[in-house]
């Protein structure tokens, strides 16, 4: 028993290292990669410029400030959909219509993203266009209402099972208190699963961050710094696609390391910035 | 007698999901009375009690027929007609658990809750109500000097009070207890038992217990719940 504990503590402990090497390895990877743009001394005017090649300037700040714009917008749409779907699946109707509501959430995430993609270029993107008669509606917002979908079914899934975890005894005293559903929500509910909403929370931005084909498909792709969320963009996953998929060995092409630095980054901080705020919270 | 009754039930069928808990249940529980259900495990005696405060309707499958009327002082009102006022009724018909279960706040803040769920917005009103309610439950000379510590801090028998102190804080004219001593020790249990006789001049209340001995000591009317049928116990 003893020997057959032991060996899973070594395979759990080698698999968590294995996970955290991996982690930095992608980091110094990336570094690595980086590295001749960075000796150039380029590196301010790449995070500040513009981007145009032409006049020999590869900034990527549009593409940092559309990354940002899309999936913040995102997120903030598709949250408190997703907190009412999880509420409606878990606490009002866990019966059928609840367990029905799951089944098709949980159909979604395995929808490929092209398919939304498709659906975002010829729904969403003509419906923008014609109710805010701006553009070509290929914007931030469609790419955001979009991606918002996209995201959706990740937060419900992890936002239901938080909702799940809340201990039943907690909901029966706050039931016989004559609490309504929202009371519920809102005073027993998401005090007791908010590490788990926060989870869901940071990997739905994750996954709106990281995602490509959405904001190539229906951003728009524009190079210039978005003043309105009808304007267009391009987000660096769009931008690291777009390049790598015309040049292999320019300073254009250089520049993608960067961008694929800073979407770390950018990660990175998203995640420890929600595990720190989780953890101030809990104490 | 009419006058005297709080409670009627008419012909009350429970059913959890196909199968028939109770059969045409027809019972009158006396105004401040307290009225104990006995009975052996499994019989549905948790069920009827939640008939009480239909609160039957959290249990997923749980579906109930027939007449629940209470008499809140405006004449008697069906409970399970669909247009009564679920959190008015969970605030005139109070529960407490078999299980102590304070909710993850501070002791405060637990007795207050009931106050926030209506909307009290006074402070002072609020902490008057809460000061009452443990008075009343034997908790204020334990608790005073730590009201903000957690509730989950408390002994078994201190979280018991606690959870019968916020099921009085609103003053419900009718209470139901799942058996509140069954996880106490013997001292705490005493405390209860003497708080309900206390509680039973401005309530109804209606007990369910395993224990004879304290049935016999502090129940008025006594029932057995056994073959899905409730039985008058004769002294």
């Amino acid at each position: 028993m003893l020997f057959k504990e032991n060996i899973a503590r070594i395979v759990f402990l080698s698999a968590s290292i294995l996970s955290a090497v991996a982690t930095l390895l992608i980091l110094g990877f990336m570094i690595l990669l980086s590295l001749p743009v960075l000796e150039t001394g380029m590196i301010w005017g790449i995070l500040t410029d513009p981007w145009s090649p032409d006049h020999g300037r590869f900034g990527i700040l549009a593409m940092i400030v559309g990354t940002v714009y899309i999936s913040s917008f995102s997120l903030l749409i598709s949250f408190p959909i997703s907190l009412g779907c999880s509420f409606f699946i878990q606490i009002i109707h866990p019966d059928s219509p609840g367990r029905f509501l799951k089944l098709l959430v949980q159909l979604m995430t395995a929808i490929p993203t092209v398919i939304y993609g498709f659906v975002g270029v010829f729904l969403l993107v003509p419906i923008v266009r014609k109710v805010f008669s701006y553009g070509s509606g290929m914007s931030i917002l469609s790419a955001s209402l979009m991606l918002a979908i996209l995201i959706s079914p990740t937060m419900i899934l992890f936002f239901s099972q938080s909702f799940a975890r809340v201990p039943k005894r907690f909901l029966d005293a706050t039931e016989a208190l004559g609490a309504t559903s929202f009371q519920k929500l809102f005073y027993v509910i998401l005090p007791n699963a908010w590490t788990g909403v926060f989870t869901g929370l940071v990997l739905a931005f994750g996954r709106a961050m990281g995602d490509t084909l959405i904001a190539l498909m229906i951003s728009g792709n524009s190079v210039v710094l978005p003043s309105s969320i009808l304007d267009s963009a391009r987000t660096l996953t769009a931008h690291i696609a777009m390049i790598i998929a015309a040049d292999f060995d320019s300073i254009e092409f250089k520049t993608i390391f960067i961008c694929g630095g800073v979407l770390y980054i950018m990660t990175s901080c998203g995640i420890l910035l929600a595990r720190f705020s989780v953890k101030k919270r809990v104490r | 007698m009419e006058n005297n009754i709080k409670i009627q039930i008419r012909n009350l069928w429970f059913y959890y999901k196909t199968i028939s808990m109770l059969e045409g249940i027809n019972v009158d529980f006396p105004e401040n009375t307290i009225t104990s259900i006995t009975g052996p495990s499994g019989q549905g005696k948790s069920s009827f009690l939640m008939t009480m405060n239909r609160l039957w309707q959290c249990i997923d499958g749980a579906s109930v027929k027939g007449e629940v009327k209470i008499n809140f002082g405006n004449g008697f009102e069906d409970i399970n007609h669909q247009k009564y006022p679920l959190p008015m009724l969970r605030r005139k018909v109070g529960m407490v658990f078999q299980t102590p279960n304070p909710l993850p706040m501070s002791i405060f803040k637990n007795i207050a809750f009931p106050f926030k769920l209506i909307g009290e917005k006074n402070q002072n009103k609020t902490f008057e109500k809460v000061e009452y309610a443990l008075k009343k439950a034997f908790l204020w000379q334990e608790v005073k000097n730590r009201l903000t510590e957690d509730a989950g801090v408390l002994s078994g028998g201190q979280q018991q009070r606690l959870c019968i102190a916020r099921a009085l804080v609103l003053e419900p004219q009718v209470l139901l207890l799942d058996e509140p001593t069954s996880s106490l020790d013997e001292i705490s249990a005493e405390m209860i038992e003497q708080l309900l006789l206390k509680l039973k001049k401005k309530c109804t209340i209606i007990l369910v217990s395993h224990y004879m001995d304290q049935v016999k000591r502090i129940a008025d009317t006594k029932f057995i719940l056994s073959n899905r049928q409730l039985t008058l116990q004769e002294e």
